[in-house]
C-alpha cells in the first residue's frame, strides 16, 4: 500500500464512513482507523530491548526511525491461532506505524492488513457488555459489521494508556 | 586555521561595516525627519558600541572619531544643533570616513584623506556657537562609493542543530553504503565510498568547527558575577582565567552555563573563608577562585579550584548515614573519592547535615545531572584547608562520540568511551563470589562485576546475584565503566571495535527506561542500544 494513495482514499470517505485498516489478531478481524496508520510496511529486523514489558518485541529502523514494536496478541492476551504449516519455516510479518499524539509505535500483524470502507451507521457503538466487563479501559471503539464479518474497531489512543505508558519505566 | 587574533578582527570588521550600514540609513532618515528622537537614539547607540569595540581591539582612530561623531549627535539630540544645512554635509561626512577607517583598518599606510574634515567635527562640537552656523570647511569627496557586502553571516544556533543532526543521518547512511560496498564486492562502489567518506567526514568536521566558541565567551562573563557574590558575601576574591581560547561546542557551553555558575556561587558562599578566619590559618587575606580550561584529546576540562576550607569528610559520611545511604560500619571503610561520591547522589543534596557545616552539596546533583546529559563526566577533589576542585571533563563536540561496541545475547550495544577505563579479559576463576556480588581483582582494586546477560533479562527490581555457574565459557570478557568514582565491570558475551557513533533520543513509549541513553544505527543497518552508564552504576549502587 502506497503511502499517498492512502491519503487519497482518506479524502473521498472523510464524511460519511470510516475508512479502516483491518487485520487478524488470532482468529478475529481488528480494525483501525486509517487516519491513526501511518503507513504499512514489511517488518524490518527487530532489536530486542530489554527490560520492557513482554509486548514490546524491541525497536526497528523504519526509514531512519527507530520506533518501538508492538504485539498486539500479546497485549490483549490473544493466544495466536496455530500456525498453518508451511513451506519457509518462518513467514513475514507485516508492521503497522501508527501515529499517537505524542509518539510513533509499530504494531505487527501476520497477515496481509486490508483497507476497508464502513459507513459509520454499520459501526455499533462498544456494547455495554464489554464496558460492563471493563476490559482494559474501552479501547474498543465499536464493532463494524460487514455481511458477516465483524471487525472490532480499536481506539489506538487507548491501546497504551497513559499508566501503561509510564510503567514502561525500568 | 586562522588565529584567534585574526578571527576577532575579522568579526569585528564585519560588525562595524554592518553598524555603518546601519548609520547611513538611519542618517538617510533622519535628514527627512530631522526630529525623530528614535532615529537619534538608534544613532547613538550603534556609535556607541562601534567605539567601544574599536577602544577594545585598539583600533583608535575609529573609536576616536566614532566619540567626536557621538559627542555631535548628543548637540542635536539635546536641540543645541540643528541636524540640516552643513552640519548635516559634515556628519555625513564624518560616517563617510568612519567606514573608510573600518574598511582601511588592515591597511598600515592608509591615511585620512581630508583632514578638513575632523576639523569641522571639531568646529560643529565647539562651545560658545549657539545656534549658528559654525565656519565649516569645504572638504574634497574621498569617497568614490564601492559597495561591499560583509563578509560574516549570521547564523541562528538552530540552522546549525539542524544542519548537524543531518550530517549525522548522513554519516550513519555513509556507513551503511561502505558495509554495503565490501559485501557486494563492488571496487566502483569501493572507490566511491572510500570518496563519500572522506567528504562526509570534512562536511562533519566544517559543522562542528562552525559550532565552535572560545570557553572565554563564558569564562568573561564571571568576573563581575564573582564580584558580586564577593561583595555580597564580604570576602575579597580573587579570580583567575586560565585558557579562554580553548574551543567548545555552543551547545555545550550553554548546558553548562549554569551548572558552573552554581559551582561559583557554593565555592565563594561556602567554600572561601572569611578574611579573619583566613588569616587565622596563615592563608592569605584574599581567596583565590581559579577557572581554567584545556584540551585533552577529544575532551575539554574545565576546572573549577578554590582554595578554601575543603569539604568536611566526617560531616559527609554523617549524612550518608543518616540520609540511609549506607549502614554507618560500611561508610567508615569508604575512601575518600566514594565519600565525595555521594555529594552527586539525587536527594543526597538535601542533607541539612551538609548544608550546615559545608554548605556543599546543594543541588549537585542537578550540575551532575546537565553534564551527563551531555556525555560529560564530573569529578571533586578536596583537601582540608586548601579548597575543592571540581573538573569537569566535557566532549568537545555533541554530535558524534567514541563508543565501544559489543554483543550481548545476539542485540549490539554500545558504552560511550567517555564512561569506559578499560577492557580486561578474566578467567572465571579470577571472579570471586562475595555475599550475592561477582568481585574481581583488576589492577589492585576489588571491582564488582556485573553479568549483563543477566542484568538485562532480570525484570525485577533486584539486582540478579552474581553466580559463576551462569557465565559461559572460561574467559569473561570484561568493560570496566567508571562513574562519579566508582568502578564497575560489565560481562559482555561478545567485544567488538571502538567506533564513532551518532547517538539518536529513543522515542515515547520507550523513551524513559532508564538504563538506555539512546540508540545508533550501525553501519550494517543494525539498531545498537546505547547503554547509559551512569544509570546501570546507580542500579547497582543502590540495589545490592
Amino acid at each position: 500500500m502506497q503511502p499517498d494513495e492512502i491519503s487519497e482514499k482518506r479524502e473521498i470517505n472523510r464524511e460519511s464512513s470510516v475508512h479502516l485498516i483491518v487485520f487478524k489478531l488470532g482468529s478475529e478481524e481488528y480494525g483501525i482507523r486509517i487516519e491513526q496508520v501511518k503507513e504499512v510496511t514489511l517488518t524490518p529486523e527487530i532489536a530486542r530491548m530489554p527490560k520492557t514489558p513482554p509486548f514490546i518485541k524491541g525497536i526497528a529502523n523504519i526509514r531512519g526511525d527507530i520506533i518501538a514494536v508492538m504485539d498486539l496478541e500479546e497485549r490483549f492476551k490473544i493466544a495466536p491461532i496455530a500456525p498453518e504449516v508451511e513451506n519457509s519455516g518462518k513467514r513475514n510479518t507485516y508492521t503497522l506505524v501508527l501515529e499517537a499524539k505524542d509518539y510513533t509505535i509499530g504494531l505487527m500483524v501476520r497477515e496481509v492488513p486490508q483497507s476497508l470502507t464502513l459507513p459509520i451507521s454499520r459501526i455499533e457503538k462498544t456494547p455495554s457488555f464489554i464496558q460492563d466487563l471493563n476490559i482494559n479501559d474501552n479501547y474498543i471503539e465499536g464493532i463494524g459489521k460487514l455481511g458477516s464479518r465483524l471487525i472490532i474497531v480499536l481506539d489506538f489512543h487507548k491501546i497504551l494508556s497513559f499508566e501503561e505508558v509510564e510503567q514502561l519505566k525500568a | 586555521m586562522k588565529s584567534r587574533e585574526q578571527e576577532y578582527k575579522e568579526i569585528f570588521i564585519a560588525e562595524a561595516l554592518e553598524y555603518f550600514d546601519a548609520l547611513n540609513r538611519h542618517l538617510s532618515n533622519l535628514e527627512k525627519t530631522p526630529e525623530d528622537d528614535q532615529i537619534l537614539a538608534e544613532i547613538f547607540r550603534l556609535l556607541h558600541n562601534l567605539k567601544a569595540n574599536a577602544k577594545a581591539i585598539g583600533y583608535l582612530q575609529i573609536s576616536d572619531l566614532s566619540h567626536k561623531l557621538e559627542t555631535a549627535f548628543e548637540l542635536v539630540r539635546k536641540h543645541e544643533l540643528a541636524f540640516r544645512n552643513e552640519v548635516a554635509t559634515v556628519l555625513f561626512d564624518g560616517v563617510d570616513l568612519l567606514g573608510e577607517l573600518i574598511s582601511n583598518v588592515d591597511d598600515p599606510d592608509f591615511k585620512i584623506s581630508d583632514e578638513n574634515l575632523i576639523r569641522n567635527l571639531e568646529a560643529i562640537v565647539s562651545p560658545g556657537l549657539g545656534t549658528s552656523v559654525p565656519e565649516v570647511t569645504k572638504v574634497a569627496k574621498f569617497n568614490d562609493r564601492n559597495i561591499s557586502l560583509s563578509d560574516l553571516v549570521y547564523i541562528q544556533i538552530k540552522k546549525l542543530d539542524h544542519l548537524l543532526n543531518l550530517v549525522g543521518e548522513l554519516i550513519i547512511d555513509r556507513d551503511r553504503i561502505i558495509s554495503l560496498s565490501k559485501d557486494l564486492n563492488s571496487d566502483e562502489l569501493k572507490v566511491v565510498s572510500s570518496h563519500l567518506y572522506r567528504i562526509t567526514e570534512e562536511i562533519q568536521f566544517s559543522v562542528m568547527d562552525a559550532r565552535l566558541v572560545n570557553v572565554g565567551s563564558l569564562f568573561n562573563k564571571f568576573p563581575r558575577i564573582v564580584r558580586d557574590i564577593a561583595q555580597a558575601e564580604q570576602k575579597e576574591i580573587q579570580l583567575e582565567i586560565i585558557g579562554q581560547d580553548i574551543q567548545i561546542d555552543r551547545n555545550i557551553l550553554q548546558i553548562i552555563t549554569d551548572s558552573l555558575l552554581h559551582l561559583v556561587r557554593n565555592a565563594i558562599s561556602h567554600g572561601i573563608e572569611k578574611g579573619a578566619e583566613r588569616l587565622k590559618k596563615n592563608k592569605s587575606l584574599q581567596g583565590t577562585l581559579t577557572l581554567s580550561a584545556q584540551s585533552d584529546r577529544d575532551n575539554v576540562l574545565i576546572r573549577l579550584a578554590d582554595d578554601g576550607k575543603g569539604i568536611d569528610l566526617p560531616a559527609v559520611k554523617k549524612a550518608i548515614v543518616a540520609r540511609k545511604f549506607l549502614p554507618k560500619d560500611a561508610v567508615e571503610d569508604l575512601r575518600e573519592t566514594e565519600v565525595l561520591s555521594y555529594l552527586f547522589e539525587p536527594g543526597f543534596s538535601m542533607a541539612k547535615e551538609i548544608t550546615e557545616f559545608s554548605g556543599r552539596g546543594v543541588g549537585l546533583d542537578v550540575v551532575k545531572n546537565a553534564i551527563d546529559s551531555i556525555g560529560g563526566r564530573i569529578q571533586v577533589q578536596s583537601a582540608k584547608d586548601k579548597g575543592t576542585t571540581f573538573t569537569l571533563h566535557l566532549p568537545t563536540s555533541i554530535a558524534v562520540k567514541g563508543a565501544l561496541l559489543f554483543e550481548v545475547e545476539g542485540g549490539y550495544y554500545a558504552i560511550l568511551l567517555m564512561h569506559t577505563d578499560s577492557v580486561v579479559s578474566l578467567d572465571k576463576d579470577e571472579l570471586h563470589e562475595v555475599g550475592d556480588v561477582l568481585v574481581a581483582n583488576v589492577k589492585e582494586e576489588s571491582i564488582p562485576i556485573i553479568y549483563l546477560r543477566d542484568f538485562l533479562n532480570n525484570n525485577t527490581d533486584k539486582m540478579p546475584p552474581g553466580s559463576k555457574y551462569r557465565l559461559n565459557g572460561s574467559v569473561q570478557n570484561i568493560i570496566i565503566v567508571t562513574y562519579n568514582n566508582r568502578r564497575l565491570g560489565l560481562i559482555v558475551d561478545k567485544l567488538y571495535r571502538q567506533q564513532d557513533i551518532v547517538i539518536k533520543a529513543l522515542n515515547k513509549p520507550v523513551d524513559n527506561i532508564d538504563i538506555y541513553g539512546g540508540v545508533t544505527l550501525l553501519g550494517t543497518g543494525k539498531v545498537c542500544l546505547v547503554l547509559d552508564v551512569p544509570a546501570i552504576t546507580r542500579y547497582f549502587a543502590i540495589k545490592k
